[in-house]
């Protein structure tokens, strides 16, 4: 595919996909303008690197993966930004306590590590195959298999804690 | 219960609100990169509907929103002109200002330049890139109106970065920003003597200056990752999974500028070589390292 092609190829699909990009970009940073801006900084870098597409078909994944991946970089940024543990403690307690259901359905995903929680969006939410998210993600099929079973199992004992309250 | 939690749980994930700018910002980003989405079709209805509203919304813009102040600075009308005393005043200011969206331009001049075809080319240069700046942003704006309130901005200057007996360097900034902002700098170095602009190529005697500027860059960036962990440049440690493109070496036409110290300066846009939260990259490249591939001693020292 000549430089031409390629680049419209990526522009429509990034077009057609924003928004499955724009939930996988917010599952990470939790806001509005920063998974704006991780969108579009993905795109930005997806055009710049457009040489590493080696085979068009597999954009999906390839998009995912940056995805994923800048948003890793802007959490890797922010945590040298924030607050010290405690009093990061002390701000999901707070939260803990005026919560209702579906928050702590919400919430026990988010309460999973950044590697789980990816598994489960992408295989839950945007349907992916397990070796896609092994190619996603950079790791192998049965890494996933494993983090995938545990990550459900904790997000089963977290829901069931708080059914019981 | 696994599963009905999960499609709870999905369910809420594809509830996520999209925000209205987000079609808008996602073309954006593309355009930024240098892509061109003109040629997508849009269905004729759609598409008539969308030029009568933005041909109404123009107008408007046009009438009420533009301060266009097309004063000349007043420093313009003193340049002296003996002694060739090389300065940028500011040619033209644009000035959009709304509640939502506001444009700040400034579309500098190089005056007092003996050679006067170097100097109105970079002027027309200047006053070309800002008018398409300009421009695009107007556009931009009447695109997102369509979708109801339009939040952007976009400014451009300039500074002086250098201006000794010998070198005039200056450095012009085009900063757009929509959710994430994305600046362009572009730099123009001048040699007040023999009057010429100074291209990066022109300072080496052959084209090894591209490799051995890199490879001292890149040892730069290995130091600053090391010394701090929030710093990332993508090169071949941090991209080990092959997507995205390692910077490798600078092009050969890289922006720079010759700093007051004599030190050459080599600028990255952003987003070129380091995720978006690192700015616009610069290095400063020890003299000892390219004093052998030097043209003469005269800029660089």
């Amino acid at each position: 595919m000549n430089k031409i092609n390629l680049e419209s190829h990526i522009a429509d699909y990034v077009i057609k996909n924003k928004e499955s990009h724009y939930r996988l970009a917010y599952s990470y940073v939790k806001n509005r303008e920063d998974a704006l801006d991780i969108v579009q900084e993905s795109i930005y870098k997806a055009i710049s690197s457009k040489r590493t597409l080696k085979n068009p078909d597999h954009i999906r994944t390839w998009f995912y993966r940056i995805i994923v991946n800048t948003s890793l970089d802007f959490l890797r940024k922010q945590k040298r930004l924030v607050l010290s543990d405690d009093e990061a403690m002390l701000l999901n307690e707070a939260a803990c306590e005026d919560s209702y259901r579906d928050i702590d359905l919400q919430k026990a995903l988010y309460n999973l590590p950044d590697n789980c929680r990816s598994i489960i969006v992408l295989r839950y939410f945007e349907d992916l195959k397990i070796d896609e998210i092994a190619e996603i993600l950079g790791e192998n099929i049965n890494t996933i298999k494993t983090r995938l079973y545990k990550s459900l199992e904790k997000l089963r004992i977290q829901l069931c804690e708080s059914e019981e309250e | 219960m696994k599963n009905n939690n999960l499609d709870k749980l999905k369910k809420e994930y594809m509830d996520i609100q999209i925000p209205d700018e987000l079609d808008f910002l996602v073309k954006k980003a593309l355009k930024d990169s240098g892509v061109d989405i003109s040629r997508r079709k849009r269905t004729g209805l759609q598409k008539s509907a969308i030029a009568v509203a933005s041909l109404a919304a123009s107008l408007v813009l046009l009438t009420i929103g533009v301060n266009t102040s097309q004063a000349f600075a007043e420093s313009l009308s003193k340049v002296p002109v003996v002694g060739s005393i090389v300065k940028l005043v500011t040619f033209r200011e644009y000035k959009v200002d709304n509640k939502n969206y506001n444009a700040d331009i400034k579309v500098p001049a190089i005056k007092g330049l003996e050679n006067k075809e170097l100097e109105s080319s970079l002027n027309e240069k200047y006053l070309a890139e800002n008018k398409k700046l300009y421009e695009q942003f107007m556009k931009d704006i009447k695109e997102l109106e369509k979708n109801g309130e339009a939040h952007m901005g976009v400014s451009s200057g300039y500074q002086v970065m250098t201006d000794n007996d010998t070198i005039f360097s200056v450095k012009r900034y085009m900063l757009t920003t929509a959710g994430s902002s994305y600046t362009e700098l572009k730099y123009d170095t001048i040699d007040k003597k023999k009057q010429v602009l100074i291209t990066l190529p022109s300072l080496f005697k052959d084209e090894s200056y591209v490799d051995i500027i890199s490879g001292n860059i890149l040892s730069q960036m290995r130091e600053q990752m090391k010394g701090d962990e929030g710093m990332i440049y993508w090169i071949d440690e941090q991209v080990e999974d092959g997507l995205t493109e390692a910077f490798e070496r600078i092009n050969k036409d890289q922006g720079f500028y010759i700093n007051p110290q004599g030190k050459l300066v080599i600028s990255f846009d952003k987003y070129s070589v380091a995720p978006g939260y690192m700015g616009n990259p610069e290095f400063i490249i020890p003299t000892e390292e390219i004093s052998a591939i030097l043209v003469g001693s005269e800029y660089i020292k």
